[in-house]
């Protein structure tokens, strides 16, 4: 027997890690924005380091939601 | 089909007049020359009888595609994709959509090698333009990353890159992209995978290789040993992730318009089949560089 409502609360609680996501990606553009202020002819520069950083905090988030994901889909049956 | 009913089609009545004639009176409106004082007001008039005459045709396409649903729709999301029977064997069908994309993108490079190469002239337009533009970005970004020995890892991400954006491009003609899939992803981790430790291996040699994994003390070796798994299956979620959740709110958007999904998912497929598919293949091209680049620098 599988229980529905358990399986949707871990899936809520796994894409909780949104939460992290966010508030790294809301930081790390913050400080490039102030960066470009300072020195405007690093902006090429800064923008690439910008990306891969985000990349790396969004792939906490994305693992949270593909986790939750595997919950809904395989655990339910 | 179902019958519509009395008030359906005076509203489908009442929209198509709306919509044609709005689209009438639009052209009927003379446009006077720039400078006129009578041009901004005259644009505005055009614009606003341009609005209601695309939103009255929208509704009325609406009305005539809702006749012919079924009535009973449900969202079908699953991670794994639908198995087909292909000659005989049962294959995943993101591996049927994968050979399709690939049987096109070989098709279109041959007629490009046959049609287009030997026309190619020193000042470059057109087809030439856009080929040379993208075959010397990757391969610029390929030598910022890496040095100069390298070209045919610069190919070798062309080509992938290829296939990823065409395989995403795929939705947009109503199939599921195999992109979607964890299987492909991963193999695309995979071969990153592989491409690391031989060219760590070239460069320093086995002996070498294994010693990185001492550094800087010898105690973080199981450490070290499990974030270098760790990097192929990052790779692969990664990228899994986002493109499912990009096809899962394209289809969530299909749900909720129902028989109206006509024209706004385009502009939603822009985004979530054509930009983002590429922001993310070139993250994806970007941490493979840095990786391999890491492996070879001592």
């Amino acid at each position: 027997m599988t229980n529905i409502g358990l399986i949707a609360i871990g899936a809520g609680i796994a894409v909780f890690t949104g939460v992290g996501a966010g508030l790294g990606m809301g930081i790390a553009t913050g400080k490039a924005v102030e960066a470009v202020a300072r020195q405007p002819e690093a902006n090429s520069k800064i923008n690439a380091l910008l990306i891969l950083g985000l990349a790396l905090t969004e792939s906490t988030a994305i693992y949270g939601f593909v986790t939750a994901l595997v919950m809904i889909f395989t655990m339910g049956k | 089909m179902e019958t519509p009913s009395v008030g359906k089609i005076l509203v489908m009545t009442v929209s198509l007049l709306i919509g044609a004639g709005a689209l009438f009176l639009r052209a009927r409106i003379p446009l006077p020359a720039k400078e006129d004082a009578t041009f901004i007001p005259a644009k505005k008039k055009r614009n606003l009888l341009m609005f209601a005459g695309v939103l009255s045709l929208w509704v009325f396409t609406g009305l005539v595609l809702g006749l012919f649903g079924t009535g009973d729709r449900t969202l079908q999301v699953t991670i794994s994709p639908a198995r087909v029977d292909l000659f005989g064997f049962s294959v995943s069908s993101s591996v049927a959509i994968a050979w399709i994309v690939m049987a096109a993108l070989i098709l279109f490079a041959v007629l490009v090698r046959i049609f287009a190469v030997p026309r190619f002239q020193e000042k470059p337009r057109g087809l030439q333009l856009v080929l040379e533009t993208a075959v010397e970005a990757i391969s610029n970004f390929a030598k910022e990353k890496f040095g100069h020995e390298n070209d045919g890892l610069a190919a070798y991400f062309f080509a992938l890159a290829a296939l990823f954006i065409g395989s995403a491009v795929v939705e947009l003609f109503g199939f599921r992209p195999p992109t979607t899939d964890l299987s492909m992803t991963l193999s695309y981790a995979l071969v990153t995978f592989v491409l690391i430790n031989y060219f760590g291996i070239r460069k320093k040699g086995v002996k070498g290789r294994l010693k990185t994994l001492t550094k800087p003390v010898a105690v973080v070796a199981p450490f070290k040993l499990l974030s270098d798994i760790a990097v192929p299956v990052s790779l692969a979620c990664r990228l899994f992730g986002n493109m499912l959740g990009g096809m899962i709110v394209v289809d969530l958007l299909y749900y909720a318009l129902g028989a109206f999904s006509v024209g706004i998912p385009a502009v939603l497929g822009l985004y979530f089949n054509v930009f983002h598919p590429l922001i993310q293949f070139f993250i994806f091209i970007n941490l493979s560089l840095t990786f391999i680049g890491e492996a070879v620098e001592d």
